[in-house]
């Protein structure tokens, strides 16, 4: 149940993002959020908690949107970069183990979506 | 009405890898490694920690964080080592953050000191994720466990900086393939240490220990 703990880590940064507008925003319409596969993270969990932990705050009733990051890695042997079949840690050409992530691991806020009835600027 | 879309790129977990660094740094000023065991309940972390620091003794002196939902039941049997220990009741929250793990850890005596073991809530998903400042991971996985779990668990023993295969004693009793067990944990983290031992009869345990003696440098 680390959605919980994730959800209320969105819910403080959309808050504190809010606050930070130089202009007052509109109603916050939605949140969009990248979660790397390796996160382990069940969507419905955290929308959930979400929508549980932004009642009676700013973000309170904007909906959570999430964007999956597939798992993409490079070979440090051979060169190779693509897609991995998690949970396979290997090479898809060499099939060697000597593998960097390059996505996969994201957990971030990456937008907004606000009314526009002002200029909010950011 | 129409929308704006504001971007951001906020990392969610920055919070904690504040509290994080400034774990790294303690660790750091005091010349102390940490490490943080994971794995499911029952897996045998509390065990390993009581071998590890009988086996360890005054060459490496050990601290010990132990995390839990509740109950101090696993302090109390830490205690009994006349090691250090702090309890950390998580109160239903399935892992450990940084900032728990942070306040115990300036908790603890600063002098004579070595290591700090820190027991994560069991749980194989959950921890994993978090950075606490340690300098390694550690997947605790029993042997009564089935040999597939690091491909059930791949973020764990992907973080993980050596697995700790536990009660190998009774393995002649089940049928758990060792080397399909060790393959699977290799496909996922290619060439990192498997440690296999018996809190029974102590095999392994001095393999496992040297390994620890080396993480400080």
């Amino acid at each position: 149940m680390h959605e919980f703990s994730i959800g209320d880590s969105i819910v403080r940064s959309v808050i504190e993002e809010l606050a930070r507008l130089k202009t007052p925003p509109g109603a916050l319409r939605s949140v969009r959020v990248a979660i790397g596969v390796m996160r382990q993270i069940v969507p419905d969990t955290l929308v959930f908690a979400y929508e549980s932990l932004s009642q009676d705050t700013p973000a309170a009733g904007s909906k959570l949107v999430l964007r999956a990051v597939p798992v993409m890695a490079r070979c440090t042997a051979c060169g190779w970069q693509g897609a991995l079949e998690v949970p396979l840690f290997l090479c898809g050409a060499c099939q060697s183990g000597e593998i960097e992530l390059m996505t996969g691991m994201e957990l971030q806020l990456e937008s907004l979506e606000v009314e526009d009835d002002g200029h909010a600027e950011h | 009405m129409a929308t704006q879309n504001i971007k951001v790129y906020r990392d969610l977990m920055g919070e904690n890898e504040k509290w994080a660094a400034a774990t790294r740094t303690v660790l750091a000023e005091r010349r102390l490694a940490m490490i943080n065991l994971i794995g499911s309940p029952g897996s045998g972390k509390t065990t390993l920690i009581e071998s590890t620091a009988r086996q360890l003794g005054a060459r490496f002196r050990a601290a010990v964080l132990e995390g839990d939902v509740e109950t101090t039941r696993d302090a109390e049997r830490i205690a009994a080592l006349h090691i250090p220990v702090s309890q950390l009741l998580t109160g239903g929250a399935c892992h450990l953050e940084a900032k728990l793990v942070h306040e115990a850890l300036l908790d603890l005596p600063s002098e004579n000191l070595d290591l700090v073991i820190v027991e994560n809530v069991g749980n194989m998903v959950c921890p994993a994720e978090f950075d606490i400042g340690e300098h390694a991971k550690i997947a605790v996985l029993s042997v009564t466990e089935g040999e597939d779990k690091p491909l059930k668990y791949p973020l764990l023993f992907r973080e993980a900086r050596a697995v700790v295969l536990t009660k190998t004693d009774l393995l002649p009793h089940l049928r758990f393939d060792l080397a399909a067990c060790e393959g699977f944990i290799h496909q996922v983290n290619a060439g990192i240490p498997v440690f296999k031992v018996s809190a029974q009869s102590d095999e392994g345990l001095a393999a496992w220990t040297d390994w620890l003696l080396a993480l400080r440098g």
